[in-house]
């Protein structure tokens, strides 16, 4: 029982972060980011060149992994998506192609197998009776860190009223003085940061290769739709929902039905509730 | 109904000949097997831009219907050793009831559900594949199946002939009353909706046609191989159809068929540049998004045939 409790608020961490991200660029931007999936698997292998290759300690290579892919997704918005916002199908274009350029540049530059990244804390730890090892409880603490972090950013910052403006409504956002434009870019980056820290703490601990970043891309997907498209306590509580499902139905049932569960969800979502848990109306 | 210009009828004569005649000049089966797969490709292509480009509704998955096709042909021929002709008319309905599962309820919907619920479903059903080997073989797949017939050469013949049936059928649909009001949902939507046209049925249905012609290309491409396995539901098959498309020129079908014959025909001679090549494809898609967003070959051949019309 206390396993559950504890693998599923990690696994609820780690979509949490995805989640956000890829809600956060959607509510303000009303970019569809299709390549999100991509950012999760560059930090992964960011992580693996710094660490691995060139031996920089972890937590500089930590930091700096997220801050190359917060680039990475800046320099996208900013040459391949913005030219083309005045048409939502050419977004989701670009963003696709994009994804699949990165998981086959991956692929050339890494070939298909599996790498390695050392765990950043060795030590495992025990509670209450239930073993889980320290890298695991690391993303949990890191993930509601991060998100505690954002939320904070976004209530209490001019900045992050900026960005709460642009959401809003973005015309009227620029006539205040808001430079939507900046706001795009810095909220690209936060997005891409957050999804690229997710990939450098699991990366330790899950398989890191070069289509990694699809499956937790579409269990984003499903999180965002049944929290509600551009809501961030929405996907917050459908990450809980859905990682915890997802434990359970691993421990009642067999590990194999686990990807079920995020297509069920949706379906059910759209049929009953389409507009999601927090709908639209509550962007933030 | 709009007519339809005789030079196009001509073209598309013309096309089919040069097409059927071309393996008579090089007779190796090489050539026609890789045709084979150009004209599959065409089915593919074609049937996705009858939904996705006449609605504007981007279907991101089309792969799950591909692979619901090849799939079922590849079950029933190989497992439950059924004859190969029975793959075809199954293949299209269990391809048509991955659609109704999906469009059903994202369909009703605006906004981006639909193409985010297609890409999910066909990775899902990618991964279940893989997931429940035992019943799908896993990565290898299900190997065995019958060929259709047993010359390569007849084969290539009765796929192009279903891709002849496929643009016609697809492209006198496009041009009814209901391509006409699919056109009117992808230019207003909420107009349509006032006007009194049950938007969602329309689309449902369109989608249901794609998904059936994507199935049956399907089965096609499994009774060609002979073997079916997970790639066939992955996200590059999709993508690669939606390129297709896009350098034929969306909304245009017959346009999708060429371009996907080119396309596969230049993907087969880029096949020394290896892993690169789905590269080239991706860097292909970002260069047409930028600087031919109407596509290549529809507004090409309009332009050749402008004074004929």
């Amino acid at each position: 029982m206390l396993q559950i409790l504890i693998y599923g608020a990690v696994s609820s961490a780690i979509y949490a972060m995805l989640a956000v991200g890829f809600t956060l660029i959607f509510g303000v931007a009303r970019i569809l980011n299709l390549a999100h999936g991509s950012f999760y698997a560059l930090g992964a292998y960011a992580a693996y060149v710094l660490t691995s290759l060139l031996g920089v300690p972890l937590f500089i290579a930590a930091p700096l992994a997220v801050l190359i892919v917060a680039g990475f997704g800046v320099m996208m918005e900013r040459f391949l998506v913005r030219p083309l916002r005045s048409s939502q199908l050419a977004v989701l274009m670009i963003t696709l192609a994009v994804s699949l350029a990165v998981e086959q540049a991956l692929f050339i530059t890494f070939g298909s197998e599996y790498r390695n990244v050392p765990s950043f804390v060795a030590d495992k730890l025990s509670i209450g009776g239930v073993d889980i090892s320290g890298q695991r409880l690391l993303a949990l603490v890191a993930g509601v860190l991060v998100l505690l972090g954002l939320w904070l950013f976004i209530q209490r910052t001019r900045l992050g009223a900026a960005i709460l403006a642009v959401s809003q409504d973005p015309e009227a956002a620029q006539y205040m003085g808001i430079p939507t434009n900046r706001i795009f870019s810095i909220v690209m980056a936060i997005s891409a940061g957050t999804a690229a820290l997710a990939g450098v703490l699991v990366s330790p601990f899950l398989t890191v290769q070069p289509t990694m970043g699809l499956l937790p891309m579409v269990k984003a997907f499903a999180i965002v739709i049944v929290g509600g498209l551009g809501s961030i306590p929405g996907s917050i509580i459908a990450s809980l929902i859905l990682g915890y499902s997802e434990t359970i139905v691993a421990y009642l049932i067999s590990s194999s039905w686990t990807e079920l569960v995020s297509l069920v969800a949706v379906v059910i979502t759209l049929m009953i509730r389409p507009s999601g848990l927090l709908g639209r109306r509550a962007a933030f | 109904m709009k007519r339809i210009a005789p030079i196009d009828i001509a073209g598309g004569i013309l096309v089919v000949a040069f097409l059927a005649l071309l393996p008579m000049f090089a007779a190796s089966n090489y050539l026609t097997g890789v045709l084979t797969v150009c004209v599959i490709y065409g089915i593919w292509a074609s049937s996705w831009d009858f939904m996705s480009g006449l609605t504007g509704r981007e279907n991101f998955g089309h792969s799950l219907f591909i692979g619901a096709g090849a799939y079922t042909a590849g079950f029933l021929s190989s497992i439950w050793s059924a004859n190969p002709w029975v793959s075809l008319p199954l293949g299209v309905v269990i391809a048509i009831a991955f659609s109704l599962l999906v469009g059903f309820p994202t369909l009703r919907l605006r906004g981006p559900y639909f193409a985010l619920a297609m890409l999910s479903a066909s990775a899902i059903l990618q991964r279940l594949c893989l997931i429940f080997w035992e019943y799908t073989g896993g990565e290898e797949g299900i190997y065995g199946l019958d060929p259709l017939m047993k010359n390569p050469l007849h084969y290539y013949w009765f796929v192009l002939a279903i891709l002849a049936v496929t643009v016609i059928t697809l492209t006198l649909l496009a041009r009814s009353h209901w391509g006409l009001l699919l056109r009117a949902i992808r230019g207003d939507e909420a107009t349509c909706q006032a006007a009194g046209i049950n938007v969602t049925f329309y689309k449902i249905v369109s989608l249901m046609i794609s998904a059936g012609f994507a199935g049956l290309g399907g089965a096609l491409y499994a009774h060609y191989q002979l073997q079916v396995s997970p790639p066939l539901f992955s996200v590059v098959v999709s993508i690669t159809v939606i390129i297709m498309v896009y350098v034929g020129g969306i909304g245009s079908i017959y346009g999708a068929a060429v371009a996907a014959i080119l396309l596969t025909l230049l993907t087969e001679m880029l096949r020394g540049f290896g892993e690169y090549r789905l590269w080239i494809y991706t860097l292909t898609l970002m260069l047409i998004l930028f600087f031919l967003p109407n596509g290549l070959i529809a507004p090409l051949w309009r332009r050749l045939t402008e004074r004929l019309r």
